[in-house]
């Protein structure tokens, strides 16, 4: 079943397009990493798909409803970013109470359990925590609340490197738990790609992709050797990104699907080096912005 | 064998990875699946992983290993002893 269809939505902040006639649906129970350069347009889409915001163009369901204005979305989803705002004179305690009465699935064992794990008081207002506590309670507040859509944006902000980690942690085992659909908008694809089925890639409004994680993790591989053999190995074949090494070494980035095994294996025997492509960086090929690489602004001077 | 969503709670995985994984080890033939009780490992599985990694991982190996000592100008004879001094070594212990 299709939990989230969206169909050339687009969306306009006054003249400036920040989503533009972006399709795609999301599976019910998968965990969906939406990931894009800064700027995308992930909070944009994350907050259309919450009905925080309506679309300019195009049709958005989600549970086949349009979200805006909708309590039955709004029941059964939740968004969880840095910006969640509660009232100021809840202190946490009393804000786990309300979500529990609002949210059916509510899991208070969980809630409790996370609160202390985090050593974070329900004496404590929300306004007076840090940055990384806001982020760690918000999170509380999303795994607990168990909702059969649950969107994350940049959960780990603020977050420190063992408090991201149990985070991870504790997403995939409420979601084997209890499985629902999450998406997870990250930077950090290589942070998160181990939860992750499928991938959402955006790029200036638009998808630019949508594949299983395994398949981006296969999507590439790298070349690195002499200038000269890379040239005679890869002529006439696309290249995605390259890099030189000093004057006469290369790095150079191709689709997996441009060369063949025997081929690889050849070039490795005359010297390169062939490795794969992580995810995270076949991303940041994928998105890139085409203005070169970051050494051609140093090279102009 | 585990359940795709043991190996999921095991190794932080998503649980489709896990499955993944599991049918590509179907697939050759280590594990086979019997309906409504899971996955379990096949009599032959030792023999087909040991072959396996003889006969890819092993000789990748060595592949690299006369790569190496070419581009060093090693010689056979040095290299056979190298391997045969390792040998030694590991054989006492």
């Amino acid at each position: 079943m299709k939990i989230i269809e969206c169909r050339d939505i687009s969306k306009m902040y006054f003249r400036q397009k920040a989503l533009e006639q972006l399709t795609f649906s999301i599976e019910e129970n998968k965990i969906t990493g939406l990931i894009g350069r800064n700027g995308a347009g992930k909070t944009t889409l994350l907050k259309l798909i919450s009905g925080f915001i309506k679309p300019t163009a195009g049709e958005i369901k989600v549970f086949s409803e349009q979200p805006f204005n909708n309590l039955f979305v709004s029941a059964n989803s939740i968004l969880v970013d840095d910006s969640m705002s509660f009232p100021a004179a809840l202190n946490l305690g009393d804000i786990m109470d309300a979500a529990a009465a609002f949210y059916s699935n509510w899991h208070q064992p969980l809630a409790e359990g996370l609160l202390d794990y985090f050593s974070l008081e329900k004496y404590k207002y929300h306004n007076r925590l840090s940055k990384g506590q806001t982020s760690t309670f918000n999170m509380i507040i999303g795994l607990a609340s168990r909702c059969p859509l649950t969107l994350f944006d940049e959960p780990t902000i603020g977050m420190d490197a063992a408090v991201r980690k149990d985070f991870y942690r504790a997403l995939l085992k409420d979601y084997l738990a209890f499985p629902r659909t999450i998406v997870l908008s990250s930077h950090h694809l290589e942070e998160i790609e181990h939860l992750l089925e499928d991938v959402l890639l955006i790029k200036n409004g638009q998808c630019l992709l949508h594949l299983p994680i395994y398949d981006v993790k296969e999507m590439m591989i790298s070349v690195e050797g002499k200038l000269a053999i890379a040239d005679q190995v890869l002529q006439e074949k696309e290249i995605i990104y390259e890099q030189s090494i000093g004057t006469n070494h290369v790095h150079r980035v191709l689709l997996r699907e441009e060369a063949s095994v025997e081929e690889l294996q050849g070039a490795e025997r005359m010297g390169l080096k062939i490795r794969p492509v992580n995810a995270s960086d076949a991303c940041v090929y994928l998105t890139d912005k085409g203005k070169g690489v970051i050494d051609d602004v140093f090279n102009k001077n | 064998m585990y359940s795709q969503y043991q190996l999921a709670d095991m190794y932080t995985i998503n649980p489709a990875t896990a499955a993944k994984g599991l049918n590509l080890l179907a697939d050759e033939g280590i594990l086979y699946k019997k309906r409504g009780l899971g996955m379990f490992v096949s009599s032959e599985a030792k023999e087909k992983i040991l072959f396996k990694r003889k006969n890819q991982t092993l000789k990748r190996l060595v592949e690299e290993v006369v790569l190496e000592a070419n581009r060093l100008q090693v010689s056979n004879e040095e290299l056979l002893s190298m391997i045969k001094a390792l040998q030694t070594k590991e054989g006492n212990q």
